[in-house]
């Protein structure tokens, strides 16, 4: 047990740590800014647009209305497919646990499917389902779904057969043993997962907007390219850094909650 | 073989009787080799047996037969007079209905429980889940002394307090057979001697029948009312040694007791 006096000492240490923490972030602001003002000083207004008109642009996004009419155009297809790709991912490797060679005939062909680039199917994909929603979604969804299904696979094989023999010495049922030990196991990997897959859903759903859309935050940065206006490429591109960012501190804050138990997280996360 | 004190009125609680365990052989082809061949012994109701063998002498796959995690090839286990496992049966029926605990060699704690919700996890799933049992609990936390440990996780406890959960897990939820494999193996001689204290503490208090593998000759004496010593591969019982120091023994002191250097010694030679 620590007494009072170091308690004292390790919180004043741990506010000092975190003040450090933020005025380097905000030093690093302020040098990423300049590099990219500088960069617009020597290529020009063709090919960079200056940090301040892009807030301006971005400002004006807000207040007309435009910027929440894409953004949710965006994030429905977005949202769609990232759980539409996280359900399939984790579900079927927990499919191919209940059989053993039925995993050794499939997993072949998974990564024969993992091969096929996703972004050439999008013509198809148009014929077959227009220029809709759902597209998109099925883009956004295949480029989740591989990431999740290694990463849940990865778990399912690192999860301790003495945990569940233990499990079912003392009386736990199939299912109990599913959902105490299997989720608990795949948790971890999952979040892993998540995170890797956060980013990309987020760019697939962009590009696959880029090729077949009329809303949303990919066609306003395809529709400013096309009309040379570099200030609304990078208002576009600022607003998806700032989704992803959005999307990966809720990410995280759910992680903590679930992985409370994990000595890992501690370690290395410790300003919070 | 020798009579054990099961016999009378009353069956044993449990009776090995001409019990093999055989498996193929990557040597000789399809000749299987028999891991454990010939095997019998009785245990009566709330004794305190220990096993003691060479190592590699099929220790822990008797356990296995007992607690039912593998079926014997030959011969036939009784419990209490009924017969729970024979050759040729197909389903396993892991601590048989909750007769037969195991602490196994690691503490396969649940690392995403806290340490009271491990030794609430047998009662969880067993349904037994109510103030009585949360009551016998705190009981035992306290009787191992792991008060004001209740919510930290496995991994923020020692190795001795981690031993201590998975016994306290298996006690919570009584069985009346209590199987243990080197369970004090990996720890230090204070903390070992500390949870021998414990262990002899707790079994008087619950009448249990406890089987102890080990393979420290001093601790199958301070612990038992008879020492089975195994013969080497295939394992059988090599002698029923009863042992006759009497109780409450002091385990510090045990060395010093009349008759124990000398059970030693004999207990030495036939093991090695």
């Amino acid at each position: 047990m620590t007494s009072p006096a170091t308690a004292g000492r390790a919180a004043a240490a741990s506010a000092r740590r975190r003040r450090q923490l933020l005025l380097g972030r905000l030093a690093l602001a302020a040098a990423l800014l300049l590099g990219w003002d500088l960069l617009f000083r020597y290529l020009g207004p063709v090919y960079m647009a200056p940090p301040l008109a892009v807030l301006v642009r971005l400002a004006e996004l807000a207040g007309n209305g435009q910027l929440l009419a894409d953004l949710s155009v965006t994030l429905q297809a977005c949202i769609a497919g990232f759980a539409l790709g996280t359900a399939g991912g984790a579900a079927l490797p927990l499919l191919l646990r209940l059989s053993p060679r039925l995993t050794r005939a499939v997993e072949p062909y998974v990564m024969a499917s993992m091969g096929v680039p996703v972004f050439t199917l999008v013509p198809l994909l148009i014929l077959w389902f227009g220029i809709d929603l759902l597209p998109k979604i099925i883009i956004t969804a295949v480029m989740v779904f591989y990431i999740v299904f290694v990463g849940t696979f990865a778990g399912l094989r690192a999860i301790d057969g003495r945990l569940v023999a233990m499990a079912r010495l003392v009386g736990a049922s199939g299912t109990r043993v599913a959902r105490e030990i299997y989720w608990n196991g795949i948790l971890p990997y999952l979040f892993a997962s998540l995170k890797l897959a956060l980013p990309r859903a987020l760019s697939a759903t962009i590009v696959a907007e880029f090729l077949v859309a009329d809303a949303g935050l990919g066609f306003y940065i395809e529709n400013s390219r096309q009309q040379a206006d570099t200030v609304g490429v990078f208002a576009g591109i600022v607003m998806v850094v700032a989704l992803v960012l959005g999307a990966d501190a809720l990410l995280k804050l759910w992680e903590r909650r679930a992985l409370r138990w994990r000595p890992v997280d501690r370690q290395l996360n410790p300003v919070s | 073989m020798a009579e054990g004190p099961g016999d009378g009125a009353e069956p044993p609680v449990l009776e090995m009787r001409d019990v093999g365990r055989c498996f193929a052989s990557r040597d000789t082809g399809d000749a299987v080799q028999w891991v454990i061949r010939h095997l019998s012994f009785k245990v009566a109701a709330g004794e305190f047996v220990t096993i003691i063998g060479p190592s590699g002498a099929g220790k822990s796959t008797l356990l296995n037969l007992i607690a039912q995690t593998d079926l014997p090839s030959a011969g036939e286990i009784l419990l209490r007079g009924t017969c729970i496992a024979a050759p040729g049966r197909r389903r396993l029926n892991p601590g048989v209905d909750r007769q037969i605990g195991y602490v196994t060699q690691d503490d396969n704690l649940l690392p995403w429980r806290s340490m009271l919700d491990n030794v609430l996890f047998p009662l969880e799933v067993q349904g037994r889940l109510d103030e009585e049992g949360r009551r016998r609990a705190a009981t035992l936390v306290d009787a191992v002394g792991l008060t004001g440990f209740e919510r930290h996780y496995p991994h923020e406890l020692s190795g001795g307090m981690r031993k201590r959960c998975a016994l306290i897990r298996t006690l919570v939820y009584d069985p009346p057979i209590i199987l243990m494999d080197e369970p004090f193996g990996a720890l230090d001689a204070q903390t070992r001697s500390q949870l021998q204290a414990d262990l002899l503490r707790l079994w008087s208090m619950a009448g249990k029948t406890i089987l102890f593998v080990t393979h420290d000759v001093a601790e199958a004496i301070a612990l038992a009312d008879r020492i089975l010593i195994l013969s080497r591969s295939p394992t059988a019982i090599a002698a029923d040694c009863p042992v006759p120091i009497p109780r409450p023994r002091d385990l510090q002191n045990i060395y010093a007791v009349d008759g124990f250097a000398a059970l030693h010694d004999t207990i030495r030679r036939q093991i090695q």
